[in-house]
Protein backbone atom coordinates (compact mmCIF):
# COMPACT_ATOMS: atom_id res chain seq x y z
CA UNK A 1 0.00 0.00 0.00
CA UNK A 2 2.50 2.67 0.66
CA UNK A 3 6.37 2.11 -0.61
CA UNK A 4 9.48 2.51 1.43
CA UNK A 5 9.86 5.44 4.14
CA UNK A 6 10.71 8.52 2.22
CA UNK A 7 14.93 9.40 2.13
CA UNK A 8 16.17 11.58 4.73
CA UNK A 9 17.02 13.62 1.72
CA UNK A 10 13.27 14.38 0.42
CA UNK A 11 12.83 14.94 3.71
CA UNK A 12 15.49 17.54 4.31
CA UNK A 13 14.34 19.21 1.31
CA UNK A 14 10.51 19.14 2.27
CA UNK A 15 11.63 21.08 5.16
CA UNK A 16 14.08 23.42 3.60
CA UNK A 17 10.60 24.24 0.97
CA UNK A 18 8.61 24.26 4.04
CA UNK A 19 10.55 27.22 5.92
CA UNK A 20 11.48 29.04 2.64
CA UNK A 21 7.95 29.38 2.00
CA UNK A 22 7.29 30.68 4.95
CA UNK A 23 10.02 33.14 5.02
CA UNK A 24 9.08 34.13 0.82
CA UNK A 25 4.97 34.63 2.10
CA UNK A 26 5.90 36.36 5.74
CA UNK A 27 6.60 39.84 3.53
CA UNK A 28 9.92 39.98 5.69
CA UNK A 29 12.07 38.22 2.36
CA UNK A 30 14.64 40.76 1.01
CA UNK A 31 16.75 40.46 -2.58
CA UNK A 32 19.29 38.61 -0.58
CA UNK A 33 16.71 35.94 0.10
CA UNK A 34 15.27 35.62 -3.10
CA UNK A 35 18.81 35.14 -4.81
CA UNK A 36 19.84 32.41 -1.74
CA UNK A 37 15.99 30.69 -2.73
CA UNK A 38 17.37 30.50 -6.08
CA UNK A 39 20.55 29.16 -5.43
CA UNK A 40 18.93 26.14 -3.17
CA UNK A 41 16.05 25.12 -6.01
CA UNK A 42 19.51 25.16 -8.28
CA UNK A 43 21.63 23.40 -6.48
CA UNK A 44 19.26 20.15 -6.07
CA UNK A 45 16.57 18.20 -8.24
CA UNK A 46 15.19 17.25 -4.96
CA UNK A 47 15.18 20.60 -3.80
CA UNK A 48 13.09 22.44 -6.86
CA UNK A 49 11.06 19.02 -6.79
CA UNK A 50 10.05 19.98 -3.06
CA UNK A 51 9.52 23.81 -4.31
CA UNK A 52 7.18 22.34 -7.07
CA UNK A 53 5.35 20.26 -4.59
CA UNK A 54 4.70 23.02 -2.50
CA UNK A 55 3.38 25.12 -4.85
CA UNK A 56 1.18 22.55 -6.07
CA UNK A 57 -0.31 22.34 -3.08
CA UNK A 58 -0.58 26.19 -2.58
CA UNK A 59 -2.58 25.68 -6.26
CA UNK A 60 -4.94 23.46 -4.48
CA UNK A 61 -6.23 25.42 -1.72
CA UNK A 62 -6.52 28.13 -4.11
CA UNK A 63 -9.37 26.39 -6.38
CA UNK A 64 -11.04 26.19 -3.50
CA UNK A 65 -14.15 28.59 -3.09
CA UNK A 66 -13.20 30.03 0.12
CA UNK A 67 -16.13 30.70 1.79
CA UNK A 68 -16.81 27.31 1.71
CA UNK A 69 -14.05 25.50 1.79
CA UNK A 70 -13.09 27.70 5.47
CA UNK A 71 -16.27 26.59 6.13
CA UNK A 72 -15.81 22.91 6.02
CA UNK A 73 -12.38 22.96 7.09
CA UNK A 74 -12.39 24.98 9.57
CA UNK A 75 -16.01 23.53 11.08
CA UNK A 76 -15.73 23.91 14.92
CA UNK A 77 -15.32 20.40 16.42
CA UNK A 78 -18.22 18.22 17.22
CA UNK A 79 -18.88 15.38 19.27
CA UNK A 80 -19.49 12.42 17.54
CA UNK A 81 -23.30 12.62 19.14
CA UNK A 82 -23.98 15.49 17.54
CA UNK A 83 -22.69 14.97 14.52
CA UNK A 84 -24.89 11.76 14.30
CA UNK A 85 -28.02 12.81 15.73
CA UNK A 86 -27.82 15.64 13.10
CA UNK A 87 -27.39 13.44 9.97
CA UNK A 88 -27.27 14.48 6.56
CA UNK A 89 -29.81 17.34 6.11
CA UNK A 90 -31.58 19.07 3.04
CA UNK A 91 -28.83 19.67 0.55
CA UNK A 92 -28.36 23.12 -1.08
CA UNK A 93 -26.60 23.33 -4.81
CA UNK A 94 -24.14 25.32 -5.52
CA UNK A 95 -21.64 25.04 -9.03
CA UNK A 96 -17.97 24.12 -8.38
CA UNK A 97 -16.17 25.65 -11.05
CA UNK A 98 -12.34 24.99 -12.14
CA UNK A 99 -10.53 27.04 -14.39
CA UNK A 100 -10.77 26.26 -17.94
CA UNK A 101 -8.03 28.55 -19.98
CA UNK A 102 -8.39 28.39 -23.23
CA UNK A 103 -5.10 27.35 -25.01
CA UNK A 104 -4.83 28.12 -28.43
CA UNK A 105 -2.44 26.12 -29.84
CA UNK A 106 -0.59 28.46 -32.59
CA UNK A 107 2.47 29.90 -33.29
CA UNK A 108 1.37 33.44 -33.87
CA UNK A 109 3.79 36.10 -35.84
CA UNK A 110 1.17 38.43 -36.35
CA UNK A 111 -2.30 38.83 -35.02
CA UNK A 112 -4.86 41.10 -33.51
CA UNK A 113 -6.38 39.24 -30.50
CA UNK A 114 -9.21 39.79 -28.83
CA UNK A 115 -11.25 38.32 -25.70
CA UNK A 116 -14.32 38.93 -24.63
CA UNK A 117 -16.22 39.64 -21.29
CA UNK A 118 -15.46 37.20 -19.05
CA UNK A 119 -12.79 35.50 -21.58
CA UNK A 120 -9.40 34.78 -21.19
CA UNK A 121 -6.65 33.46 -24.05
CA UNK A 122 -3.33 32.04 -23.54
CA UNK A 123 -0.85 32.01 -26.87
CA UNK A 124 2.29 30.93 -27.90
CA UNK A 125 3.84 33.17 -29.87
CA UNK A 126 6.75 31.39 -32.55
CA UNK A 127 9.72 33.39 -30.33
CA UNK A 128 8.72 31.03 -27.35
CA UNK A 129 7.20 34.19 -25.57
CA UNK A 130 3.64 33.55 -24.49
CA UNK A 131 1.19 35.99 -23.87
CA UNK A 132 -2.16 35.34 -21.69
CA UNK A 133 -5.03 37.84 -22.21
CA UNK A 134 -7.52 38.62 -19.81
CA UNK A 135 -10.91 39.78 -19.71
CA UNK A 136 -12.51 42.00 -22.29
CA UNK A 137 -8.04 42.86 -23.88
CA UNK A 138 -7.27 43.14 -27.59
CA UNK A 139 -3.57 43.07 -28.29
CA UNK A 140 -2.29 43.77 -31.69
CA UNK A 141 1.40 41.81 -32.21
CA UNK A 142 3.98 42.01 -34.61
CA UNK A 143 6.66 39.49 -33.89
CA UNK A 144 9.09 40.64 -36.96
CA UNK A 145 8.93 44.26 -35.57
CA UNK A 146 9.29 42.68 -31.93
CA UNK A 147 6.22 45.15 -30.88
CA UNK A 148 2.56 44.33 -29.34
CA UNK A 149 0.55 46.82 -28.74
CA UNK A 150 -2.34 46.82 -25.88
CA UNK A 151 -5.26 47.94 -27.37
CA UNK A 152 -7.58 47.26 -24.60
CA UNK A 153 -7.68 45.13 -21.32
CA UNK A 154 -4.83 43.23 -19.44
CA UNK A 155 -1.89 41.03 -20.67
CA UNK A 156 0.69 38.63 -18.96
CA UNK A 157 3.62 38.66 -21.52
CA UNK A 158 6.48 35.92 -20.72
CA UNK A 159 9.35 36.62 -22.91
CA UNK A 160 12.23 33.50 -22.72
CA UNK A 161 15.29 36.59 -23.61
CA UNK A 162 16.34 36.17 -27.06
CA UNK A 163 15.17 39.44 -27.75
CA UNK A 164 13.47 42.35 -26.24
CA UNK A 165 9.74 43.08 -26.92
CA UNK A 166 8.48 45.95 -26.64
CA UNK A 167 4.38 46.50 -25.30
CA UNK A 168 3.03 49.75 -26.69
CA UNK A 169 0.70 51.21 -24.05
CA UNK A 170 -1.71 54.55 -24.43
CA UNK A 171 0.31 55.87 -21.50
CA UNK A 172 4.39 54.97 -22.57
CA UNK A 173 6.37 51.31 -23.39
CA UNK A 174 7.00 48.69 -21.74
CA UNK A 175 10.40 46.92 -23.21
CA UNK A 176 10.88 43.31 -21.59
CA UNK A 177 14.29 41.53 -22.43
CA UNK A 178 13.84 38.51 -20.20
CA UNK A 179 11.31 38.01 -17.62
CA UNK A 180 7.48 38.02 -17.23
CA UNK A 181 5.15 40.84 -16.45
CA UNK A 182 1.41 42.59 -16.42
CA UNK A 183 0.29 45.45 -18.34
CA UNK A 184 -3.13 46.53 -17.18
CA UNK A 185 -4.45 49.39 -19.71
CA UNK A 186 -7.17 51.85 -18.08
CA UNK A 187 -9.19 54.57 -19.25
CA UNK A 188 -6.97 57.06 -17.14
CA UNK A 189 -3.63 55.10 -16.84
CA UNK A 190 -1.70 51.63 -17.37
CA UNK A 191 -0.47 49.49 -14.66
CA UNK A 192 3.02 47.50 -14.86
CA UNK A 193 3.84 45.07 -12.77
CA UNK A 194 6.83 42.43 -13.04
CA UNK A 195 6.28 38.85 -11.98
CA UNK A 196 9.87 37.76 -12.85
CA UNK A 197 13.12 39.91 -14.07
CA UNK A 198 13.23 43.13 -15.07
CA UNK A 199 11.81 45.80 -17.39
CA UNK A 200 12.64 49.08 -18.99
CA UNK A 201 9.37 51.39 -18.78
CA UNK A 202 9.34 54.88 -20.99
CA UNK A 203 6.91 56.93 -20.13
CA UNK A 204 5.20 60.07 -22.31
CA UNK A 205 6.94 62.23 -19.39
CA UNK A 206 10.05 61.81 -17.86
CA UNK A 207 13.27 59.71 -17.63
CA UNK A 208 13.23 55.94 -18.69
CA UNK A 209 13.56 53.68 -15.77
CA UNK A 210 13.66 49.62 -14.58
CA UNK A 211 11.00 48.00 -12.74
CA UNK A 212 12.21 44.57 -10.61
CA UNK A 213 10.19 41.60 -9.83
CA UNK A 214 7.92 41.92 -7.40
CA UNK A 215 7.48 45.68 -8.27
CA UNK A 216 4.56 47.62 -9.65
CA UNK A 217 3.91 51.03 -10.94
CA UNK A 218 1.09 53.00 -12.92
CA UNK A 219 1.93 55.40 -15.92
CA UNK A 220 -0.58 58.05 -16.26
CA UNK A 221 -0.42 61.04 -18.81
CA UNK A 222 1.82 63.00 -17.01
CA UNK A 223 4.46 60.25 -15.72
CA UNK A 224 4.71 57.56 -13.66
CA UNK A 225 3.92 57.26 -10.43
CA UNK A 226 5.42 55.67 -7.23
CA UNK A 227 6.85 52.27 -7.27
CA UNK A 228 4.87 49.90 -5.02
CA UNK A 229 5.82 46.40 -3.98
CA UNK A 230 4.03 43.46 -4.40
CA UNK A 231 3.06 39.78 -3.95
CA UNK A 232 4.54 37.77 -6.92
CA UNK A 233 3.25 34.81 -5.33
CA UNK A 234 -0.40 35.78 -4.78
CA UNK A 235 -2.59 33.96 -7.09
CA UNK A 236 -4.35 35.93 -9.69
CA UNK A 237 -6.45 36.44 -12.76
CA UNK A 238 -3.91 34.37 -14.60
CA UNK A 239 -4.52 31.65 -12.52
CA UNK A 240 -8.13 32.10 -13.02
CA UNK A 241 -8.66 33.67 -9.56
CA UNK A 242 -9.49 36.87 -7.34
CA UNK A 243 -8.40 38.08 -4.29
CA UNK A 244 -9.59 40.29 -2.16
CA UNK A 245 -8.24 40.74 1.34
CA UNK A 246 -10.52 43.09 3.61
CA UNK A 247 -11.17 45.33 0.55
CA UNK A 248 -13.97 47.52 -0.08
CA UNK A 249 -16.83 45.53 -1.59
CA UNK A 250 -17.58 48.50 -4.19
CA UNK A 251 -13.97 47.82 -5.70
CA UNK A 252 -14.38 44.16 -5.96
CA UNK A 253 -17.46 44.52 -7.39
CA UNK A 254 -16.38 46.82 -10.11
CA UNK A 255 -13.20 44.65 -10.36
CA UNK A 256 -15.52 41.33 -10.80
CA UNK A 257 -18.08 43.22 -13.20
CA UNK A 258 -14.96 43.89 -15.99
CA UNK A 259 -15.60 39.79 -16.26
CA UNK A 260 -19.09 39.49 -16.13
CA UNK A 261 -21.56 40.22 -19.09
CA UNK A 262 -24.68 42.14 -18.61
CA UNK A 263 -25.04 44.19 -15.69
CA UNK A 264 -24.24 44.34 -11.61
CA UNK A 265 -25.20 47.04 -9.94
CA UNK A 266 -25.70 47.50 -5.66
CA UNK A 267 -27.08 49.70 -3.37
CA UNK A 268 -24.39 52.18 -2.27
CA UNK A 269 -25.14 51.01 1.39
CA UNK A 270 -23.22 47.99 0.48
CA UNK A 271 -19.77 50.05 -0.93
CA UNK A 272 -18.27 50.02 2.13
CA UNK A 273 -18.43 46.54 3.56
CA UNK A 274 -15.43 44.40 3.21
CA UNK A 275 -14.39 41.65 1.26
CA UNK A 276 -11.37 38.77 2.03
CA UNK A 277 -11.17 35.40 -0.09
CA UNK A 278 -10.18 34.14 -3.33
CA UNK A 279 -12.22 33.14 -5.62
CA UNK A 280 -12.80 31.70 -8.95
CA UNK A 281 -13.40 33.60 -12.02
CA UNK A 282 -14.50 30.98 -14.12
CA UNK A 283 -18.14 31.16 -12.30
CA UNK A 284 -19.13 34.68 -11.41
CA UNK A 285 -22.33 33.77 -10.30
CA UNK A 286 -21.00 31.44 -7.71
CA UNK A 287 -18.78 34.34 -6.73
CA UNK A 288 -21.94 36.45 -6.05
CA UNK A 289 -23.61 33.50 -4.26
CA UNK A 290 -20.68 33.39 -1.89
CA UNK A 291 -20.81 37.18 -1.00
CA UNK A 292 -24.05 36.40 -0.17
CA UNK A 293 -23.02 33.75 2.12
CA UNK A 294 -20.73 35.50 3.87
CA UNK A 295 -22.13 39.15 4.08
CA UNK A 296 -25.32 40.77 4.82
CA UNK A 297 -26.67 40.86 1.48
CA UNK A 298 -28.97 39.44 -0.96
CA UNK A 299 -28.65 38.71 -4.55
CA UNK A 300 -31.30 39.80 -7.21
CA UNK A 301 -31.25 37.98 -10.34
CA UNK A 302 -34.00 39.35 -13.20
CA UNK A 303 -32.31 37.31 -15.80
CA UNK A 304 -28.45 36.29 -15.45
CA UNK A 305 -27.03 39.15 -16.99
CA UNK A 306 -29.31 41.43 -15.09
CA UNK A 307 -28.70 41.47 -11.33
CA UNK A 308 -29.06 43.23 -8.09
CA UNK A 309 -27.15 43.38 -5.12
CA UNK A 310 -29.49 44.80 -1.90
CA UNK A 311 -29.16 44.61 2.07
CA UNK A 312 -30.08 41.78 3.21
CA UNK A 313 -33.66 42.42 4.98
CA UNK A 314 -33.72 41.66 8.87
CA UNK A 315 -29.99 42.85 8.76
CA UNK A 316 -28.69 45.61 10.64
CA UNK B 1 -1.78 -19.03 -12.10
CA UNK B 2 -3.01 -22.30 -9.71
CA UNK B 3 -5.98 -22.49 -7.78
CA UNK B 4 -3.84 -23.17 -5.06
CA UNK B 5 -4.15 -20.99 -1.96
CA UNK B 6 -1.50 -18.85 -1.00
CA UNK B 7 -0.95 -19.94 3.00
CA UNK B 8 -1.61 -15.85 3.58
CA UNK B 9 -4.81 -16.38 2.12
CA UNK B 10 -5.72 -19.20 3.55
CA UNK B 11 -4.77 -17.10 7.11
CA UNK B 12 -7.20 -14.45 5.40
CA UNK B 13 -10.16 -16.55 4.99
CA UNK B 14 -10.24 -18.01 8.55
CA UNK B 15 -9.66 -14.43 9.78
CA UNK B 16 -12.46 -12.97 8.03
CA UNK B 17 -14.40 -16.09 8.65
CA UNK B 18 -13.89 -16.33 12.20
CA UNK B 19 -14.22 -12.50 13.22
CA UNK B 20 -16.25 -10.77 10.87
CA UNK B 21 -19.25 -11.07 12.45
CA UNK B 22 -17.51 -9.91 16.20
CA UNK B 23 -15.99 -7.19 14.49
CA UNK B 24 -19.56 -5.74 12.57
CA UNK B 25 -20.65 -6.17 16.38
CA UNK B 26 -17.87 -4.05 17.61
CA UNK B 27 -18.53 -1.49 15.15
CA UNK B 28 -22.61 -1.38 15.31
CA UNK B 29 -22.48 -0.81 19.07
CA UNK B 30 -20.69 2.48 18.12
CA UNK B 31 -22.45 3.30 15.77
CA UNK B 32 -25.93 4.11 15.29
CA UNK B 33 -26.06 2.88 11.47
CA UNK B 34 -25.52 -0.59 10.77
CA UNK B 35 -25.35 -0.34 7.88
CA UNK B 36 -22.19 1.96 8.11
CA UNK B 37 -21.20 -0.89 10.49
CA UNK B 38 -21.04 -3.92 7.72
CA UNK B 39 -19.42 -1.10 5.55
CA UNK B 40 -16.37 -0.47 8.26
CA UNK B 41 -16.29 -3.78 9.11
CA UNK B 42 -15.60 -4.11 5.27
CA UNK B 43 -13.10 -1.75 4.88
CA UNK B 44 -11.01 -2.97 7.78
CA UNK B 45 -10.49 -6.03 6.62
CA UNK B 46 -9.35 -4.11 3.11
CA UNK B 47 -6.90 -2.28 4.78
CA UNK B 48 -5.65 -5.49 6.53
CA UNK B 49 -5.16 -7.45 3.43
CA UNK B 50 -3.19 -4.32 1.60
CA UNK B 51 -0.73 -3.98 5.11
CA UNK B 52 1.87 -5.45 4.84
CA UNK B 53 1.13 -6.88 8.26
CA UNK B 54 1.47 -10.74 8.08
CA UNK B 55 -1.71 -12.38 9.14
CA UNK B 56 -0.63 -15.89 10.43
CA UNK B 57 2.06 -13.56 13.13
CA UNK B 58 -1.30 -11.83 14.94
CA UNK B 59 -1.56 -13.13 18.15
CA UNK B 60 -4.33 -11.33 19.44
CA UNK B 61 -6.21 -10.63 15.93
CA UNK B 62 -9.46 -9.14 17.81
CA UNK B 63 -7.12 -6.54 19.39
CA UNK B 64 -5.50 -5.54 15.65
CA UNK B 65 -8.73 -5.67 13.92
CA UNK B 66 -9.94 -3.49 16.61
CA UNK B 67 -7.49 -0.70 16.43
CA UNK B 68 -7.75 -0.75 12.97
CA UNK B 69 -11.66 -0.25 13.40
CA UNK B 70 -10.74 2.13 15.53
CA UNK B 71 -9.17 4.54 13.24
CA UNK B 72 -11.42 3.84 10.83
CA UNK B 73 -14.37 5.06 12.78
CA UNK B 74 -12.21 7.89 13.82
CA UNK B 75 -12.30 8.47 10.17
CA UNK B 76 -15.40 7.96 9.66
CA UNK B 77 -16.67 10.90 12.15
CA UNK B 78 -14.16 13.35 10.73
CA UNK B 79 -15.51 12.56 7.29
CA UNK B 80 -19.12 12.40 8.21
CA UNK B 81 -18.45 15.87 10.26
CA UNK B 82 -16.56 17.55 7.61
CA UNK B 83 -19.82 16.81 5.32
CA UNK B 84 -22.20 18.25 7.67
CA UNK B 85 -20.25 21.32 7.85
CA UNK B 86 -20.07 21.63 3.41
CA UNK B 87 -23.60 20.49 3.57
CA UNK B 88 -24.42 23.49 6.20
CA UNK B 89 -22.11 26.16 4.17
CA UNK B 90 -23.82 25.10 1.04
CA UNK B 91 -27.63 25.61 2.55
CA UNK B 92 -26.87 29.12 3.34
CA UNK B 93 -26.20 29.89 -0.43
CA UNK B 94 -29.21 31.04 -2.55
CA UNK B 95 -31.34 28.85 -4.36
CA UNK B 96 -31.08 30.02 -8.19
CA UNK B 97 -27.08 28.82 -8.09
CA UNK B 98 -27.52 24.88 -9.11
CA UNK B 99 -24.96 23.12 -9.97
CA UNK B 100 -24.97 19.53 -10.93
CA UNK B 101 -24.34 17.13 -7.79
CA UNK B 102 -21.63 16.02 -9.86
CA UNK B 103 -19.53 18.99 -9.05
CA UNK B 104 -20.69 19.46 -5.40
CA UNK B 105 -19.24 16.01 -4.72
CA UNK B 106 -16.02 16.58 -6.36
CA UNK B 107 -15.76 19.51 -4.44
CA UNK B 108 -16.88 17.68 -1.38
CA UNK B 109 -13.74 14.76 -2.10
CA UNK B 110 -11.03 17.66 -2.49
CA UNK B 111 -12.42 18.82 0.79
CA UNK B 112 -12.04 15.68 2.34
CA UNK B 113 -8.61 14.81 0.80
CA UNK B 114 -7.39 18.25 2.49
CA UNK B 115 -9.01 17.59 5.21
CA UNK B 116 -7.36 14.30 5.85
CA UNK B 117 -4.06 16.24 4.73
CA UNK B 118 -4.30 18.82 7.06
CA UNK B 119 -5.12 15.90 10.01
CA UNK B 120 -2.62 15.96 13.01
CA UNK B 121 -1.70 19.40 12.74
CA UNK B 122 -2.31 21.43 16.23
CA UNK B 123 -5.65 23.62 16.17
CA UNK B 124 -3.52 27.28 16.03
CA UNK B 125 -1.34 25.55 13.27
CA UNK B 126 -4.22 24.35 11.24
CA UNK B 127 -6.51 27.73 11.26
CA UNK B 128 -3.47 29.98 10.53
CA UNK B 129 -3.00 28.23 7.55
CA UNK B 130 -6.22 28.33 6.30
CA UNK B 131 -6.28 31.82 7.17
CA UNK B 132 -3.20 32.20 4.64
CA UNK B 133 -4.49 29.71 1.98
CA UNK B 134 -7.96 30.44 1.66
CA UNK B 135 -8.50 34.16 3.25
CA UNK B 136 -5.42 35.64 1.87
CA UNK B 137 -4.58 36.91 5.43
CA UNK B 138 -1.07 38.23 5.76
CA UNK B 139 0.99 37.01 8.44
CA UNK B 140 0.20 39.99 10.07
CA UNK B 141 -3.27 39.83 9.88
CA UNK B 142 -2.70 36.22 11.50
CA UNK B 143 -0.78 37.12 14.04
CA UNK B 144 -3.03 39.42 15.07
CA UNK B 145 -6.26 37.45 15.22
CA UNK B 146 -4.23 34.58 16.92
CA UNK B 147 -2.58 37.44 19.31
CA UNK B 148 0.76 35.95 18.75
CA UNK B 149 3.78 37.18 17.01
CA UNK B 150 4.46 37.27 13.10
CA UNK B 151 7.46 35.03 14.10
CA UNK B 152 5.45 32.30 16.21
CA UNK B 153 3.25 32.53 12.55
CA UNK B 154 5.91 32.28 9.83
CA UNK B 155 6.91 28.70 12.46
CA UNK B 156 3.00 27.64 12.16
CA UNK B 157 3.34 28.30 8.12
CA UNK B 158 6.38 26.18 7.79
CA UNK B 159 5.21 23.79 10.10
CA UNK B 160 2.37 22.86 8.29
CA UNK B 161 3.35 23.58 5.17
CA UNK B 162 6.57 20.50 5.70
CA UNK B 163 3.47 18.65 7.22
CA UNK B 164 1.18 18.34 4.17
CA UNK B 165 4.85 17.91 2.01
CA UNK B 166 5.69 14.86 4.34
CA UNK B 167 1.87 13.21 3.66
CA UNK B 168 2.52 13.49 -0.12
CA UNK B 169 6.27 12.44 -0.23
Amino acid sequence: MIGSAPSAEARQAVRAAAQWLALMESGSANERDRAELQTWRNSHSSHEQAWQKAQVLRQRFAELPSALAMASLDRPQESRRTVLKRGLGAVALVPAAWLISRQLPLEVWSADLRTATGEGKTVRLADGSSLQLNTASAVDIDLKKRWLKLVEGEIALSVPGISPLTVQTHFGQVVVSQGEVCVRQGQTGCKVSVLKGAVRLQPLHGPDFSLQAGQQVSLKAAGAGAIEPFDVLAPGWREGVLMAQNQPLGDFLRELSSYRPGVLRWEPALESLRVTGSFRLQDTDRILALLAASLPLEVHSRTRYWVTLLPRKNSV
Amino acid sequence: MSDAVMPEEQSFNDLYRDHRGWLEGWLRRRMSNGHDAADLSQDTFVRLLASSQRIADLQEPRAYLATVGKRLLTNFYKRRSLEQAYLNALALLPEDCVPSPEQRWILLETLQALDELLDGLPRPVRRAFLWSQLEGLTYQDIAERLSVSERTIKRYMAQAYEHCLLVTL
